[in-house]
């Protein structure tokens, strides 16, 4: 029976999601769309216990030292939240555009 | 379980439980092509207060079984009453974030702004929360 039990618990656990998009933004897109710059930053947690939300001025400075002289534009955000057993990872994901004035 | 240890770890993780919290993040457009930016940051706070949660707690450290079914009966009461969308605790003032685009206007003396960053976080000790609006972002020094 606690075979059954364990099986059906593993089969149920390949059935669920495991991914929680929390949020996403997007600003306005330019028409000057070649040089395509992205980044991401993450933290890992366990169940859900965090000290800090720095990940994210991470992935800032992560996409301007990938343009350090042009205008960042059509920046695209997401949000979001991995969970593996016990343990999750949040996450920003950013793509955006570099244009040399 | 013994009713103290299980207190004791059930205050422990109501305690640490999501200390602190990450619900929206939003990166603005940035220009650094017009001179040396100097970062700026921005934010307000308002006191959360999850009343649901200061009932559960209260089950949890009452000393009579009663009490704690009882605590435990009001915890779900408010819980349900309160249910639906809701981002972080309820705070009981609904316009704390307003004043965040008459801070940013007056952080720059050049009045140029860029790369601005909203985020909407929360820190948590327990049913208190302080709910944050917190803004990034550069003022541009002109060349």
């Amino acid at each position: 029976m606690f075979k059954n039990t364990l099986l059906v618990s593993l089969f149920a656990l390949t059935l669920g999601g495991c991914v929680g998009l929390n949020t996403v933004s997007m600003t306005q897109v330019p028409a000057e769309r070649e040089n395509i710059i992205s980044t991401n930053s993450s933290s890992w947690n366990f169940v859900g216990i965090n000290f800090s939300n720095a990940f994210v001025d991470e992935a800032i400075e992560k996409l301007k030292s990938q343009c350090p002289t042009g205008k960042i534009e059509g920046v695209y955000t997401k949000h979001q939240t991995t969970g593996y057993v016990l343990v999750f990872k949040r996450e920003v994901i950013v793509s955006a555009y570099c244009n040399e004035v | 379980m013994p009713i103290k240890l299980k207190s004791i770890f059930g205050l422990t993780f109501l305690f640490i439980g999501g200390c602190s919290q990450l619900h929206h993040v939003h990166i603005g457009e940035m220009d650094q092509s017009q001179g040396q930016l100097t970062p700026f940051t921005i934010k307000v706070n308002e006191l959360g207060f999850d009343v649901a949660k200061a009932a559960e707690i209260g089950s949890e450290v009452a000393k009579s079984a009663s009490t704690s079914e009882d605590l435990e009966l009001v915890a779900f009461i408010l819980a349900i009453s309160n249910f639906g969308p809701k981002t972080g605790n309820p705070v009981y003032n609904d316009a704390y974030a307003d004043q965040v685009l008459s801070e940013v206007i007056k952080v720059c003396p050049s009045k140029k702004i860029t790369g601005l960053t909203s985020v909407r976080e929360a820190t948590n000790v327990g049913p208190v929360s302080g709910e944050v609006v917190r803004i990034n972002g550069y003022c541009i020094n002109s060349i």
